[in-house]
């Protein structure tokens, strides 16, 4: 929305105020100003001049060779305007001058004839981007050779208000609005709009508002004895700075006072109306009309219509109908000047896909005492530049505000109240000072001797701005000027803030992945990336995600369930470019996490009442009112409030319940690999790069989770006898868990995946390296350890105990035990063997722990006829080591003997059965 | 009928290359005998080009019944290829060797290389860190995120943390944002397909905060929020903010400007001058535009601050009644101030950053360097 500093001058005395600064004071006390623009200066060396003949251009047949008339001298220049003719005025440049659109006007010759200046556009002079033709300047009185600026309207300071922050302020969609909020600013008198204008007592129209509920006011009048013709300069470029594009003098005038008052209005061809009744009406479903942009529009009953008794005229608050529209011959026009309902023109433009000046006014919710105002100021702007125009009939006026519309609501407060909210003294801001700004800005103040404020709203602010207190509170803050508020510390009671545990999960974990395990944080989408899902093969078997209605794209729509994939994709993309350092290769580790919530859509969600959803379509309102009854009961500016009425009763679906939100730890590990034979990206990984970047995952985890301060967690492998299979239903997973319904995942390798199990048995986390299908399909050969922990399940574990026992006075014996373990065989069921054994032997060891075995860095023991690159199903040599320690004596050799003896009896069924030979069949 | 000699020849090459392919075990070996059978110097391609040897009237013959043998080849090979794939991930799935109960500790102390054993391949390694003795790189948006509610803690803050799957009515009914508003045309909204919506402003916890804390009480909470919107260097569907909550017997514009000042003052480790204008924002009243006087120019007027001298930062104000009923709090008892604090916007201003995308790039080379 553009805003004319001459314009508001009309009503404001600007005199002495610097517009520049004007643009701070008013983005600080109104509406943010984007940006200022100087309009029509660096013009007063141009001239009017009279065309006095025009001949051809002997060299060439597009231009032609005008002789003006400037006064005291005459010159023929060169000029290629198509609309160039004798007797036309026109802005002249004489030589020398630099325009503000930066052209240079030369003393030149254009195709071997002199021209010694040019004839101007408005696009030359800078004055709008039309160049369809020459500025015409007939109608202007002044002698020929007249500078510009002292011949018509010109020089201009322009501020271009964002329209955002004006959506709630209907009044200010109008230069006399604004004007109104700059004379309060400035502390000066606002002139008041003439609206003075003789109306004619002919036959009223006759007009049905049937759309009470849409039509709040209908004033229309019939003006006869036009003369269409083009409006003068000024008028025009007062339009065209105002960014609309001028037509004639009947559509000039109803656009101008839309601009001025913000009210917009039509104009019939009265002609083209048949019959003498004028209609407002919902339109019929299916109904057409074509509009004045010439496209036909399909209707439904939401929309509304004006008809003239037979079809539909014009689109109400939108745009008017090609079959009444103002043509070079109509000589009597019904004007219209109506307040229609904000939220149906809204609906209808949206719909239609076509905001207007009009639509964009209307949605802001007129004031409904505007349209007699707009009536009449169209009379006289009418008259101004067609004064044969007369008009014939009454000003009509119907509508559920016909005769007298409600006055803006009272706001009962306190001056003390006001004050308050602003943190402000009545030294600072006295009770008359609060009246007087409050009068200037229209609204009706009473103010007793103890405060008491009774504040009258005006209309215009009263249809959706100014409703309570706090409004007022605003008014005058902003008027007072927010800079000069000093500020105070508030008075809250002191107390240990609360803090999400979540929040500080996040954090301490952060800290232990970053710090110690040396993994970087990523921040992914919420959305999963389907391309590179469907590419990669990555996909939860039969679970299903949440998708957008209206996604952005066909990549983003559906919410992730699992931190897994978008992680795999991003560690693809880091094994293939690097970390910045250097080009990646074999050996390249890549360790990333990321800490987000995931969306599992909860069975009960499916259960949700299609009513229920219905109830919910973001394109119905929430609570369904009926605007007449509302309006018979409460009167217009009650309907007004029906937002808070809807707010209260929205409560109603306030516990809808939201799909389940788990906040989980994603972590990828990945190494690169060596190419493959002739550099394939099939590569089956060495088992020793596959452990590692496995441990490092789980490592990973068990660092967060100590870091959290919980008890480690059990790591029970996928492919455990007692969990076969890991469905949800057998033992070991806890429904509560947000595992459980998708375990079964794509990406995961089936035997090299382990669940993360609390002491209580639930599952909290899952490990397991990349399923061989998904790796294959990596565009980088690389193998991948994918980890994800439920980080609330976690924090609803306790805490492990920490107790402070008195140290040992004796050291520990440490008995390194080694076994063979043939293939199939995990270290922890040996382990658990050796610890069953000596506990049971009531032997004096105090741990067991797992220490290294034989053959594991690259065993790549290839037997001849199997390249697959799998290490042979070797049997390993594992070493456990026992901290062997007696409480109250020093252990002997023959006690360690002994504990070697047991500990090689458990370890023994875990060998090579005894009758296999040894070595590759 | 007696065959042509190359007749014969074509036919041996067949029966020998088909039993060749047969014979490969693993794709290796499947590879060299594509190599040996069609490579440039392969035995077949040598075959088809003997062609220019043959007599005339044999040209014809020849040259079909050699393309024949390499397509043969050709088709013999794929569907080895497929069949040994096939194998190699069943024989993968099936080996037993790994074991997933390995202390990480004790795998990751293990150098990657014995002594004594070349394993066959070539070249360092980098990546496999054991003990922390590499560190790792924390989020740019989650550094600031930290920082912010470090200082918005040590002033008496609770920190929250709300869902980004929101209901209608947390999102926008209750903040006085009601269906036919002309508000949400602001807020282009994802909607999903059970009705809900992803957030589009962290503003939706405000009520939650309401209804889960007795007043008065000070909250931050922060997190994802989703707009509809087309992705550019300064645009993002998807980006952080941090709302910030207060709610107390009397709330005035001086006690927001004093929040506003320190906070920020603490947050941007410098002292700052801060402006209020009006903004409209529909749960506020009155509403606020918070203006940060230019750090470069000091308020004169520069390039950075399009000469004005000040930045826009945040919008803010005094919480409106209606958002205080719809939590639940009786707007006569109870007052508030809210602001949203952009934390994309506060991470690329801190670090530099030009363009939104890095942010959820997941790149490691922009990563790494924080």
């Amino acid at each position: 929305m553009w805003v004319s500093w001459r314009w508001l001058s009309q009503w404001v005395d600007t005199q002495g105020v610097d517009p520049q600064a004007f643009a701070q004071r008013f983005t600080c006390t109104v509406a943010e100003i984007d940006s200022v623009v100087r309009w029509g200066f660096g013009l007063d060396a141009v001239v009017v001049a009279d065309v006095i003949a025009v001949q051809p251009h002997p060299n060439a047949d597009k231009l032609r060779l005008a002789t003006v008339d400037l006064g005291d001298r005459q010159l023929t220049v060169v000029c290629g305007a198509p609309d160039l003719r004798v007797g036309m005025r026109v802005p002249f440049v004489p030589v020398g001058i630099t325009l503000p659109s930066g052209i240079v006007v030369k003393d030149g010759h254009v195709r071997g004839v002199p021209s010694p200046g040019m004839l101007a556009s408005e696009a030359d002079l800078g004055l709008s981007d039309h160049h369809d033709g020459l500025l015409s300047l007939d109608g202007v009185t002044a002698a020929a050779g007249t500078s510009l600026p002292q011949a018509f309207e010109l020089q201009d300071v322009l501020y271009e208000v964002d329209n955002k922050s004006i959506t709630h302020r209907p009044d200010l969609w109008g230069q006399y609005g604004m004007a109104r909020e700059v004379a309060a600013m400035l502390g000066v008198p606002l002139r008041p709009l003439d609206t003075e204008v003789v109306l004619g007592h002919g036959a009223p129209l006759q007009v049905q508002v049937q759309a009470p509920a849409a039509c709040f006011r209908y004033v229309c009048a019939r003006i006869s004895e036009i003369a269409v013709a083009p409006s003068p300069v000024a008028l025009r470029l007062r339009l065209r700075r105002l960014g609309v594009r001028p037509i004639n003098n009947v559509v000039d005038a109803t656009n101008l006072v839309m601009l001025e008052t913000g009210n917009p209005l039509h104009a019939f061809d009265a002609r083209h109306l048949d019959g003498r009744l004028i209609a407002v009406r919902y339109a019929q479903a299916g109904e057409t009309m074509v509009t004045l942009d010439g496209q036909a529009r399909t209707l439904t009953p939401d929309d509304v219509v004006i008809t003239d008794g037979h079809q539909p005229v014009a689109l109400a608050g939108i745009m008017g109908g090609q079959n009444s529209e103002i043509a070079a011959d109509t000589r009597e026009l019904v004007l219209e000047a109506a307040a229609f309902d904000a939220a149906t023109i809204r609906k209808t433009a949206m719909r239609l896909g076509m905001r207007s000046e009009s639509s964009a006014r209307f949605e802001k919710a007129l004031d409904p005492h505007l349209p007699t105002t707009a009536a009449r100021r169209f009379v006289q702007v009418l008259q101004a530049v067609c004064p044969t125009a007369v008009v014939t009939s009454d000003l009509t006026s119907t509508g559920p505000h016909c005769v007298d519309p409600p006055a803006g609501h009272t706001l009962a407060t306190t001056t003390g109240y006001l004050r308050t909210r602003l943190g402000l003294t009545p030294a600072e801001m006295s009770d008359s000072w609060m009246v007087q700004c409050l009068r200037r800005l229209a609204f009706a103040v009473e103010c007793s001797a103890d405060g008491a404020l009774t504040v009258g709203v005006p209309t215009f602010r009263a249809t959706k701005d100014v409703r309570i207190a706090e409004d007022i509170v605003e008014e005058l803050g902003r008027h007072y000027g927010y800079g000069r508020i000093a500020s105070a510390a508030p008075l809250i009671a002191s107390r240990p803030p609360f803090t999400s545990p979540s929040r500080l999960a996040e954090r301490v974990v952060r800290q232990a992945l970053v710090l110690q395990e040396g993994l970087t944080e990523d921040v992914l989408y919420a959305f999963d990336h389907e391309g590179q899902r469907t590419r990669l093969g990555l996909h939860e078997h039969g679970a299903p995600r949440l998708g957008v209605r209206n996604e952005i794209s066909t990549e983003h729509c559906r919410l992730r369930r699992n931190l897994a994939p978008n992680l795999v994709a991003t560690a693809e993309q880091n094994l293939q470019h690097g970390d910045g350092k250097e080009a990646p290769r074999e050996g390249f580790a890549v360790q990333i996490f990321e800490l987000g919530q995931v969306v599992v859509p909860a069975p009960s969600r499916a259960a949700a009442s299609a009513n229920e959803l219905a109830h919910l379509d973001p394109g119905v309102p929430p609570l369904a009112l009926d605007p007449q009854r509302q309006l018979e009961r409460d009167g217009w500016f009650a309907l007004m409030d029906a937002d808070m009425v809807a707010a209260v009763q929205a409560t109603v679906v306030a516990d809808r319940p939201l799909p389940w939100q788990p906040l989980r730890l994603g972590v990828v590990c990945a190494e690169r690999l060596g190419g493959g034979a002739e550099g394939s990206k099939r590569v089956v990984p060495d088992r020793s790069v596959s452990q590692r970047v496995f441990a490092q995952a789980v490592s990973a985890l068990n660092s967060a989770v100590r870091a959290l301060g919980k008890a480690a967690l059990h790591i029970v492998p996928a492919d455990d006898p007692s969990s076969k299979g890991g469905q949800p239903q057998e033992a070991g997973l806890v429904q509560t868990s947000s595992w459980t319904p998708d375990w079964h995942t794509s990406w995961r390798h089936p035997r090299r995946s382990a669940r993360l199990v609390a002491a209580d048995g639930a599952t909290v986390g899952v490990v397991s390296l990349v399923h061989p299908d998904v790796r294959n399909r990596l565009q980088v050969a690389a193998e991948l350890a994918i980890a994800e922990l439920d980080l609330q399940a976690i924090m609803a574990l306790p805490d492990r105990p920490l107790v402070g026992l008195a140290p040992a006075k004796l050291a520990a014996n440490a008995l390194d035990v080694t076994g063979q373990l043939r293939p199939g065989v995990r270290q922890d069921q040996a382990l658990n063997a050796v610890r069953v054994a000596v506990q049971a032997a009531n032997l004096p060891v105090e741990t067991v722990d797992y220490l290294y075995e034989a053959a594991l860095p690259g065993d790549k023991v290839v037997p001849p006829g199997n390249q697959t690159g799998l290490p042979a199903a070797a049997t390993r040599a594992v070493t456990f080591r026992l901290l062997c320690r007696a409480g109250d004596r020093s252990l002997i050799a023959a006690d360690l003997a002994k504990i070697q003896q047991v500990a090689f009896e458990a370890l023994a069924p875990f060998g090579p059965p005894p009758a296999a030979p040894a070595g590759p069949a | 009928m007696n065959l042509a000699p190359w007749q014969v020849e074509l036919d041996a090459a067949r029966d020998l290359w088909a039993d060749r392919v047969a014979l490969c075990s693993n794709l290796a070996e499947l590879r060299s005998v594509q190599v040996d059978a069609l490579g440039k110097n392969g035995a077949v391609t040598a075959l088809v080009r003997r062609i220019g040897e043959v007599a005339n009237a044999d040209k014809r013959a020849y040259g079909q019944a050699s393309a024949a043998l390499k397509l043969v080849c050709e088709t013999a090979i794929a569907d080895k290829q497929t069949a040994l794939e096939l194998a190699e991930v069943a024989a993968e799935l099936a080996d037993d060797t790994f074991d997933v109960t390995l202390p990480p500790a004790a795998v990751l102390a293990q150098k990657p290389r014995a002594p004594g054993q070349s394993g066959g391949q070539s070249g360092g390694q980098s990546g496999g860190q054991s003990g922390g003795q590499q560190l790792g790189h924390l989020h740019p948006l989650c550094r600031v995120q930290t920082d912010v509610e470090a200082v918005f803690t040590s002033m008496g803050f609770a920190v929250l943390d709300y869902p980004e799957v929101e209901s209608e009515f947390n999102n926008f009914e209750s903040l006085n944002i009601p269906g036919w508003h002309p508000a949400r045309d602001m807020q282009d909204t994802f909607w999903l397909d059970n009705g809900l919506l992803l957030r589009t402003h962290t503003s939706s916890g405000q009520v939650r905060a309401m209804h889960t804390f007795a007043p008065p009480f000070r909250a931050i909470f922060a997190g994802k929020v989703f707009r509809y919107e087309a992705t550019d260097a300064s645009h993002e569907h998807t980006f952080h903010q941090l709302e910030g909550l207060l709610i107390d017997r009397v709330v005035s514009v001086g006690h927001l400007l004093d929040s506003m000042r320190t906070l920020l003052s603490a947050i941007l480790r410098r002292d700052v001058q801060v402006r209020l204008r009006p903004g409209y924002f529909p749960f506020v009243e009155p509403g606020f535009e918070l203006d940060l006087q230019c750090q470069l120019c000091a308020g004169a007027g520069c390039s950075a601050c399009k000469q004005s001298g000040w930045l826009e930062l945040l919008p803010c104000g005094l919480v409106h009644p209606q958002v205080l009923r719809a939590g639940g709090l009786d707007p006569a008892q109870w007052q508030g101030w809210a602001f949203g604090l952009g934390l994309s916007r506060l991470a690329m201003m801190r670090y530099g950053i030009g363009d939104v995308r890095h942010l959820l790039s997941g790149d490691a080379r922009f990563l790494a360097q924080f």
